[in-house]
């Protein structure tokens, strides 16, 4: 027979907070958010909310009321440092317990009985080990984690242990609030007058299901105490760290290279052997003058290979490299969970997203971060009107999106190539003698043919205003290029070299 | 023309439509999906009539090396060292010094390993015997258009492709090329 604790530990984030400054456990405590422009209560202890303090509250609001009211700030660290306290203590009583939410934990308490004794046992046991690590929690045993955790959330005893087969009448009594339903459904059972889960219970499945759909239907089961999600047993999570420390200083980044690839050789294996890819890295040097030299390396894609690893890492110690010589080496990455991709059987084959990444970090490193990428033509009249975006290929068969040209010359012949323009960057000023308005020498060379103007204007509805008239050009020494004359400036510009 | 694992160098004069040549190999590459890079020693690309080409710029990655002709080189080592990019394109512009022996096979292999295919344009050959195929493009008329007497429009460059080596059986010989403006 299966039987679950859950450990319940009351407004939570406030909890973290006073478990890191215990004497705030005494008065009303208010934990705000840092969302701009007014910071809101995020959550509050026991003593604040008999004040009156609600989340929610603008933090003006919440001291009017509470005079004597300590704020913190959010800090997720705080949260997450409590929240692996708790399930760590809850792992010291059961191997088997799932991460339900911040300060609730199901424990899976069967076969306890004979190695910590009976069911009211296991609950002091759970709630010394949860005050142990700096929380006040409550604790409930029954049948299903949903009774566990309904009753825990609603009970007032430290304690509370439900006879077998008795869920229903535990939770009868409890407030429809428990479930946490959304507050469309909340309002429309308290319309029909249901107030506690006894009275949802009352109520008869089918025509809760067809009245409110599948929310009421798991409401109704909820409320009866049935399990809906399967149980996910939480693992303490592994420490992706390898160090190696060095009898001797390394002063040569070759030196500190090999290290390296041997620590995130290292790294790389343990997480291959775990199916996991690191999605970034800290590279902490451990410096011979004391200190250390901390160095953040973002990768572009999940990767569990060291050579990329390497050269990125590599290259970020280039851009940043230690002050000191280094005494020990140590690599740390976040890992996440990857899916192999599937081509397509008639797709090109693309660069791998691992060499890729390496290639366009050492593109940018030669060329400068700002000159590589893919192009994309701007909306815009403007001449040469474009930007470099990262550079990110589809990764479907479908093409990228063509950009038409602002003014479509005509359709060409069948099969003819474009002529492709060679831009002039910044456009180069020149002389230009004209016979009319025509261009007769430019640079001193002789114009023998020419077609033009091509008048284009745009942006007068702001500074960057340009008018301007285009001229294609055959100079006398066989060069094809494009004049611009800036009917603003009166200056001839050469554009471009059609080659 | 662009054959996978191979070098293929387009010389020409400038104007004489080595550019389009190229642009429209990358147009050729890109819009069967396959991936391209253009390592353009001058920044000289234009986005615009590249697209009107045919060229599908999300698949093309564009390195501008500024006029540095070093950096354009090293550039291309490293792409044609990477897998799946089908088609390298290194613009040298004007600038032709020829690579020594070493360099230029140092490209070939990587690109036999590679399978990409390495296109050189430039005023000069570059990459000497490490070339499977030397295509020189000369002008021969350009054609203009209007409505009335004076023309108002650029329409055509006429030009040929003449084959100045060529490693596998491929005879020497002269192609017809024609570009639209």
């Amino acid at each position: 027979m299966s039987r679950f604790a859950c450990v319940w530990v009351d407004d939570f984030t406030a909890a973290a907070a006073a478990r890191c400054e215990p004497a705030l456990r005494a008065g009303p405590l208010a934990v705000l958010g840092l969302a701009a422009p007014v910071p809101r209560v995020l959550d509050a202890n026991a003593a604040a909310r008999e004040a009156s303090v609600r989340p929610g509250m603008t933090e003006t609001e919440a001291r009017a009321r509470c005079p004597a009211l300590v704020t913190r700030p959010w800090a997720e660290a705080r949260v997450t440092s409590g929240r692996h306290a708790l399930l760590e203590a809850a792992s010291s009583v059961s191997p088997r317990i799932e991460d339900w939410a911040p300060g609730v934990v199901h424990v899976d308490a069967a076969g306890l009985a004979r190695l910590v004794g009976d069911p009211a046992v296991v609950g002091r046991r759970l709630l010394n080990r949860a005050r142990a690590v700096g929380f006040a929690a409550r604790v409930a045993l029954a049948d299903s984690r949903t009774t566990a955790r309904l009753v825990a959330a609603s009970a007032r005893a430290a304690v509370t242990v439900v006879p077998p087969g008795r869920a229903r009448e535990a939770l009868a009594g409890a407030p429809l609030a428990v479930l946490g339903l959304d507050a469309d459904l909340a309002a429309t059972l308290a319309r029909w007058g249901v107030a506690t889960l006894g009275e949802l219970a009352a109520l008869p499945r089918d025509g809760l299901g067809t009245r409110l759909g599948p929310a009421g239907l798991r409401a109704y089961d909820l409320a009866l105490g049935r399990d809906h999600d399967p149980f996910v047993p939480w693992a303490p999570p592994p420490f992706w760290e390898e160090a190696q420390g060095l009898d001797w200083e390394l002063d040569s980044l070759t030196a500190l290279s090999a290290v390296l690839e041997v620590v995130l050789g290292r790294l790389c294996a343990r997480l291959a052997a775990a199916h996991l890819a690191a999605d970034a890295l800290e590279v902490t040097l451990e410096l011979a003058r004391g200190g250390h030299h901390a160095l953040g390396v973002a990768l572009a894609t999940p990767l569990s290979e060291p050579a990329p690893m390497l050269t990125l890492v590599t290259l970020a110690l280039e851009a940043r490299p230690p002050g000191a010589p280094v005494t020990r080496v140590a690599a740390r990455a976040r890992p996440v969970a990857v899916c192999a991709g599937q081509a397509g059987l008639w797709q090109p084959p693309a660069p791998p997203q691992r060499e890729l990444a390496a290639v366009l970090a050492r593109l940018a490193a030669l060329a400068g971060p700002g000159n590589v990428g893919a192009a994309r033509v701007e909306d815009s009249h403007r001449p040469d009107a474009h930007a470099l975006v990262p550079f990110a290929p589809p990764e479907d068969g479908i093409l990228g999106e063509r950009v038409a040209c602002q003014d479509p010359p005509p359709a060409p012949a069948e099969g003819a190539p474009r002529l492709a323009l060679r831009r002039v960057r910044p456009p180069r000023r020149v002389d230009v003698e004209t016979d009319g308005e025509q261009p007769a020498r430019a640079d001193g060379r002789r114009v023998v043919a020419r077609a033009g103007p091509w008048r284009g204007s745009g942006e007068w509805w702001d500074t960057g205003v340009w008018a301007r008239d285009e001229w294609d050009a055959a100079l006398g020494d066989g060069t094809l290029c494009r004049l611009a004359h800036d009917r603003r400036t009166g200056e001839w510009y050469l554009d471009g070299v059609y080659d | 023309m662009v054959v996978p694992g191979t070098i293929t160098e387009i010389v020409g004069r400038l104007s004489s439509g080595r550019t389009s040549l190229l642009v429209a190999c990358l147009g050729e590459v890109t819009g069967r999906g396959a991936v391209a890079a253009l390592v353009d020693a001058d920044g000289a690309l234009d986005p615009a009539s590249a697209a009107r080409a045919g060229v599908d710029l999300a698949r093309l990655l564009w390195v501008r090396c500024g006029g540095r002709r070093d950096v354009a080189l090293r550039a291309a080592d490293l792409l044609v060292r990477c897998q799946g990019f089908a088609l390298v394109g290194l613009d040298l512009g004007e600038t032709a010094t020829p690579l020594s022996h070493a360099a230029a096979f140092r490209l070939r292999f990587a690109v036999e390993r590679t399978a990409s295919a390495l296109v050189v344009v430039g005023r000069g050959r570059v990459t000497g015997p490490a070339a499977s195929l030397v295509v020189e493009t000369v002008r021969d008329r350009l054609e203009w258009a209007g409505p009335g007497p004076v023309p108002t429009r650029l329409a055509h460059v006429r030009a040929h492709a003449r084959v100045l080596r060529a490693r596998a059986a491929r005879g020497a010989g002269a192609a017809p090329l024609g570009f639209c403006a």
